[in-house]
């Protein structure tokens, strides 16, 4: 490969990189305004559902200032231009549901559970799954593969909120050993000590445990159907002739060849971490991107939906940008032209 | 050697598995005996916030906009303001003069009001409360009217407001108000008062976080949760300087405000006596709570358990829709709700139903119930059945819904009182007949028909549509209420359908829809006027559809003789007992004119467990409302006794 | 083609299996135009009974007989991922075979579109369309909706492996011989392509209808439309879970389960009877 040659590729790349999350964010720009959600109306409605008394002429004098706190006056085009000279600052504005906190704040209050979470989670997952899913495509015709097979297929279509529930029910609630909600006990802060190490892990603990499941189920399955593909490939069948030990055609061969997909699905993963989890997050009372996320859309706070999109929208075009760059470089065959 | 290679994997990956699940439990099984480090369970009160988790937890500026911490503690044991009025019997009446030390003092023609300040009441930081916080508030609001709570309301009535001595404060009106006194009158909330020695050194008080509050309650902020799931307060030792003191001390030392999660987490928390208050929950759940958890306690001994909030869920008609404009198609499509029917799809039956458009609920029995029964029995709809005039009211409703909820419950259908006098407190006084024969006559006389497949049809010819929005799992009750009358609907050959709508309260803002299941009736439960919600009913501040309506007037009625009523109500004083009058008055206009169709109350699934603590309001004992986000909930505080626990 | 299903039929394990459970299944909504019920009516039968012989899957909270609810459901939840997978697919070929084959700059813009629908998270976008549709949210309009928010990536696939095709060496003798890139895409690399389709069908569909649950757990799909969500929906507003009304949820899961086991092993087994290397062996053998 020619240095100058991959070196326009790269250029490429990355301006198309950065195309795509510029779409990316302006059409996250539009559409919440196309909706009928309106962050005055809405600050409105939940004071008047909460039976908060407004005298009728009050009410034209509420919307004027709360409109013109909230930045919305002006046209469309005028706020999408503020919107990038501001968001180009690292800006992100102020949240419209908690006014005035800006948007950073509340995802960076959030952002660390959810990437804890889903990280660990998602290598954990990556490792088992793949791992056995292996060892299951190259043993097909054992007993033991079968049975997890069969397992893992089960395990995929069940709604997850079902066995996301069900595990709290099982581990929280008849066997009460963790615990019910929330990222940490009552009166654990954020320090290096062993309580609140261990309260972390408790806490963490079930929701890692529904998302390991779900995604190794699908790793298992993906990595499984691979390798028994691949172990009916010329070279295998050579390699088992030729007397190399079933461990190094396993591991030597077969896995290192089934992995690139896999590793590409892995990268994909950790770019969509930004969208957290939300079922996860609602059903654990875990307090991540996920729910803040909900609660975004249901308060009509377009400022946060936005700005948990634009962390979710880099997230996955750098995870796209990294796969292309390094595509070539594990697979020979293909050549950009 | 291929097992060989087999069992090494197998073993190592045994081993790990293994040691997950033996090492992890082994450090998490704990009893809780401790809430937190240095917080004894029996010494703490834990009650469920229903706002869930909140996003911005380190903002308790209770009077700026955005601020998500209120019912977290905040102002229920932290905050304080004149007037309390108790849904319900309240300690000692449903009225309480909080910080005030009267009642409020109006001049002849309502132009000014004056407020009497109790004395001795100190903020948590040792400053003595006095007039300035009160002027304070209304001049800091009304600097920033429509931002701060109650500013722009401050800003349309007063004209001046000044202390003529430290417990005295004189607030000139710029137009007549009887009900000025509301604004500082906690039925849900109110305006609370400021620190003014806090608020006054912060440059922009709409940016001010008041964090740690200083309280003017009983109990002081010890801790809170940075991701927004917990809030923990602890008793003042000075708290025979606050406005509850008068009612003794408040017994837990310490009240824990937590997120629970979903109903279903609730349910388990509370078995585990994890959580002592529950806030709301399904009514499936409450029986779980009922079979399974001894201890468990409604506002009810038994069956229907729930405590009937003074709100009144009701079928919102957009009165401004062709063909719901027609007093004669409202009528029809009451005529066709089979309340029992939609008091067990929605409550399980344990609905507390209610034909008139106020909640049956608190005083409201005896002040509005029994005085209109007699004329709802007499009252005819203009259409003749068989010759005769037809009589719509059906007092034997609930008691069916008894009779059908006994058998549905199975083991503990015996909870279910057999007394009609009970059910009646319990479940409602009656409801409107089930009458699909009348319905099809008041529709025929209006011109509509049926198609060959027995669809009705509007007069002209197109087929007749009608959608009820409801809010979906945010409100489990009241959609499966609004299906269930969908379906009767349905039934009768009108094509209805139920649609989840999110944003409920904005479409009906707007008046995009037909019909809601939703609430626009609120009444103060304690107190018979109906001066909060109904003002707004004035065709003075009548919106069309296409604008947004002013506070609670969403089905876009407009109607002559209620103008009447409510300017009668606006020139009498608060506790004229000419108002309840006038308000039976309005009672009769909505039967005649059917805005809206009444359903029941807001009953809310409150259970307390009596594992740590007794002494929770009950119907039996009802000195407050024990619904923890409500203000006055800090009543219950000072009644509940705590329980030894083995 | 008869002879074709016979064929695996007999030699197949896995695919006299996934046909079996297949057809059932489909008998089973099938049966839904003889349910005695109307599917949008209520309290018909006594609520919460457990699963007997007249009552073959209990019934629920709502009066309602599961057994005949269900063939509603996963006809509907079925016609709803065929639907979405089958329009996704369309769509992904469409785009994954001209950006692989053209190249240049009409690939380039093809995969900057294709990517901007990679990146943009699609639940909140999803929870948003709902508000903006509103009451005309209907099962069709959703399917229509993910279809266009769910091709992208399986379009990337397809281009990818139209890219790694070109390189192959049949590619260059059939250019060398003069084909067109047209004959060439569809005679010669379809067939290798078509097994990703396949796979990604399945996953699609497994996508689809498992998003439907998630949004109906949300209240965001069409709650009149009975379907695997919905069903789960409503037994949540009644705390099915904890009111120990178990059969409410586990009819669902139950068949779902089977479904796409069943689908699974369908794909896995067409698959590799469609896979050009078995394809040659079984042709030389």
């Amino acid at each position: 490969m020619k240095h100058g040659f991959f070196f326009r590729y790269c250029l490429q790349r990355v301006g198309q990189c950065l195309l795509v999350i510029f779409i990316g964010i302006t059409i996250t720009f539009i559409i919440p305004r196309l909706a009928p959600t309106d962050p005055v109306e809405s600050a409105i409605a939940t004071a008047n559902m909460s039976g908060q008394y407004t005298h009728p002429e009050a009410v034209a004098e509420i919307r004027r200032a709360l409109t013109e706190l909230y930045g919305l006056e002006g046209g469309i085009f005028e706020q999408y231009f503020n919107f990038w000279k501001r968001l180009l600052k690292a800006d992100l504005g102020p949240s419209y549901s908690s006014f005035p906190t800006p948007v950073m704040d509340l995802i960076r209050r959030s952002l660390p559970w959810t990437v804890g979470l889903l990280l660990t989670s998602a290598f954990i997952a990556w490792a088992i799954g793949n791992l056995i899913g292996g060892l299951a495509g190259y043993f097909s015709q054992r007993g033991w593969a079968r049975t997890l097979g069969v397992f893992c297929m089960a395990i995929r279509p069940t709604p997850y909120y079902i066995m996301a529930f069900v595990i709290l029910a099982l581990f929280a609630y008849i066997l009460p050993i963790f615990p019910l909600s929330g990222g940490l006990a009552i009166g654990v802060h954020f320090s290096f000590t062993w309580r609140f190490i261990t309260s972390l892990l408790k806490h963490a603990f079930l929701p890692s445990l529904s998302l390991v499941i779900v995604s190794g189920g699908a790793w298992f399955l993906g990595m499984n159907s691979l390798v028994s593909n691949i172990v009916s490939e010329d070279y295998v069948v050579y390699a088992e002739m030729g007397g190399v030990s079933n461990r190094n055609i396993l591991f030597r061969y077969v896995m290192r060849n089934a992995l690139l997909p896999q590793v590409t699905g892995l990268a994909l993963q950790l770019g969509m971490i930004f969208n957290g989890a939300l079922i996860t997050e609602y059903v654990f009372s875990y307090p991540g991107l996920g729910y803040l996320t909900y609660n975004a859309v249901f308060s009509g706070d377009y400022g946060l939906i936005i700005g948990i999109a634009i962390f979710s929208i880099i997230g996955v075009a750098l995870a796209i940008l990294i796969i292309d760059l390094a595509y070539p470089l594990f697979d020979p065959r293909i050549r950009h032209r | 050697m291929m097992s060989k290679l087999r069992g090494k994997f197998l073993l190592v990956m045994v081993v790990c598995i293994i040691a997950t699940w033996t090492v992890l439990p082994a450090f998490a099984a704990e009893k809780m005996l401790e809430v937190a480090p240095g917080v004894l369970r029996h010494e703490t009160l834990i009650l469920e916030n229903p706002t869930g988790r909140c996003e911005n937890p380190d903002n308790f500026n209770r009077w700026a906009p955005g601020m998500t911490t209120y019912s977290t503690g905040l102002q229920q044991l932290a905050l304080d303001t004149l007037w309390y009025i108790d849904p319900d019997a309240g300690i000692s009446t449903p009225w309480d003069n909080s910080l005030a030390a009267t009642k409020p003092i109006y001049n002849k023609d309502f132009t000014k009001m004056t407020a009497k300040l109790r004395r001795g009441i100190y903020w948590s930081d040792g400053v003595e409360f006095t007039a300035d916080d009160l002027v304070y508030t209304v001049e800091t609001c009304m600097a920033h009217p429509g931002v701060l709570a109650y500013g722009a309301n401050f800003e349309v009535f007063v004209d001046k407001v000044y202390k003529t001595d430290d417990y005295t404060v004189v607030f000139e009106l710029k137009k007549p108000n009887s009900r000025f006194h509301g604004l500082f009158t906690v039925r849900w909330s109110a305006c609370f008062i400021m620190p003014k020695h806090i608020f006054e050194k912060v440059e922009d008080p709409v940016a001010f976080n008041f964090n740690p509050p200083v309280s003017l309650g009983p109990y002081v902020l010890k801790d809170y949760d940075k991701a927004g799931n917990w809030f923990l307060w602890e008793r003042r030792e000075d708290w025979q300087r606050t406005s509850l003191a008068r009612y003794g001390m408040p017994q837990p030392k310490y009240a824990l405000y937590i997120n629970p999660g979903p109903s279903d987490k609730r349910v388990m928390a509370q078995i585990k006596h994890d959580l002592d208050v529950i806030h709301d929950i399904a009514p499936e759940g409450m029986i779980t709570l009922a079979k399974k958890n001894p201890t468990s306690k409604g506002w009810f001994k038994g069956f229907p358990w729930a405590h009937p909030d003074p709100t009144l869920p009701a079928l919102i008609l957009n009165n401004e829709r062709y063909p719901l404009n027609i007093k004669d198609v409202r009528w029809a499509l009451t005529l066709l709700i089979d309340i029992v029917d939609v008091s067990l799809a929605s409550y399980k039956g344990a609905a507390t139903i209610s034909a008139i458009a106020v909640p049956p609920t608190g005083g409201y029995l005896s002040w509005y119930f029994d005085s209109m029964e007699e004329w709802l029995g007499d009252f005819t709809l203009d259409i003749d059945i068989d010759g005769k005039p037809f009589h719509p009211y059906d007092p034997s409703a609930t008691l069916r819904i008894a009779e059908r909820a006994r058998k549905d419950l199975g083991d503990i259908g015996s909870q279910v009182p057999t007394d009609p006098a009970e059910i009646k407190k319990a479940l409602g006084y009656g409801w409107w007949k089930h009458a699909p024969d009348v319905a099809e006559k008041l529709l025929l006389r209006n011109g509509f028909t049926r198609d060959k497949a027995g669809k009705w049809l509007l007069p002209d010819g197109t087929p007749w549509k009608i959608t009820i929005a409801v809010e979906g799992p945010a409100r489990p009750i009241m959609t499966r209420g609004g299906t269930m009358i969908a379906e009767q609907w349905r039934k009768f050959g009108i094509d209805a359908k139920p649609v989840v709508i999110k944003l409920l309260w904005q479409s009906m803002s707007y008046g995009d829809g037909d019909a809601f299941m939703a609430w626009c009736i609120e009444t103060w439960g304690g107190h018979p006027d109906l001066f909060w919600f109904l003002e707004s009913w004035h065709s003075d501040y009548y919106k069309p559809s296409g604008e947004p309506v002013v506070f609670k007037n969403p089905m876009r009625f407009k109607n002559a003789e209620l103008d009447t009523i409510i300017e009668g109500i606006q020139g009498l004083d608060f506790n004229d007992p000419k108002c309840l009058e006038l308000g039976l008055e309005y009672v009769k206009v909505c039967v005649e004119e059917m805005p809206l169709i009444p359903l029941m109350s807001y009953n809310v699934f409150t259970v307390c467990d009596e594992y740590y603590w007794e002494g929770f309001p009950t119907f039996e004992n009802p000195y407050t409302n024990p619904v923890p986000n409500w203000a006055n909930s800090k009543y219950m505080f000072t009644m509940i006794r705590p329980k030894t626990v083995e | 083609m008869i002879s074709t299903i016979k064929n695996l039929y007999e030699h197949d394990r896995r695919f006299r299996f996934a046909f079996i459970v297949i057809i059932g299944i489909i008998i089973f909504s099938s049966l839904s135009f003889f349910s005695p019920y109307d599917p949008d009516s209520s309290y018909d039968v006594p609520s919460d009974q457990s699963p007997s012989i007249k009552y073959f899957f209990g019934t629920s909270s709502r009066g309602q007989d599961i057994f005949w609810k269900m063939t509603f459901a996963i006809r509907n939840s079925l016609l709803f991922g065929i639907s979405t997978a089958l329009l996704s697919r369309i769509i992904s070929i469409l785009v994954g075979l001209t950006a692989g084959y053209k190249g240049g700059i009409g690939d380039r813009i093809l995969m900057s579109i294709n990517d901007s629908f990679i990146v943009i998270p699609i639940l909140p976008l999803l929870i948003l369309f709902n508000f903006i549709f509103q009451e005309k949210m209907s099962l069709f309009l959703l399917s229509l909706i993910m279809a266009c928010l769910g091709w992208a990536w399986d379009a990337r696939l397809i281009r990818s492996q139209v890219l790694s095709l070109k390189e192959r060496e049949f590619t260059r003798t059939a250019v060398y011989s003069g084909m067109k890139s047209l004959p060439i895409t569809l005679k010669e690399h379809l067939p290798f392509v078509m097994p990703i389709v396949f796979a990604t069908m399945i996953n699609n569909m497994l996508w689809s209808m498992g998003l439907e649950v998630s949004l109906a757990v949300l209240g965001l799909s069409d709650i009149n439309t009975p379907t695997i969500g919905t069903t789960i929906y409503w037994a949540n507003q009644h705390q099915a879970l904890v009111a120990g009304v178990w059969w409410w949820i586990a009819a669902p899961i139950a068949i779902s389960t089977l479904l796409f086991i069943g689908l699974y092993l369908l794909f896995a087994s067409l698959n590799q009877y469609i896979d050009p290397r078995t394809r040659l062996l079984r042709m030389g053998g």
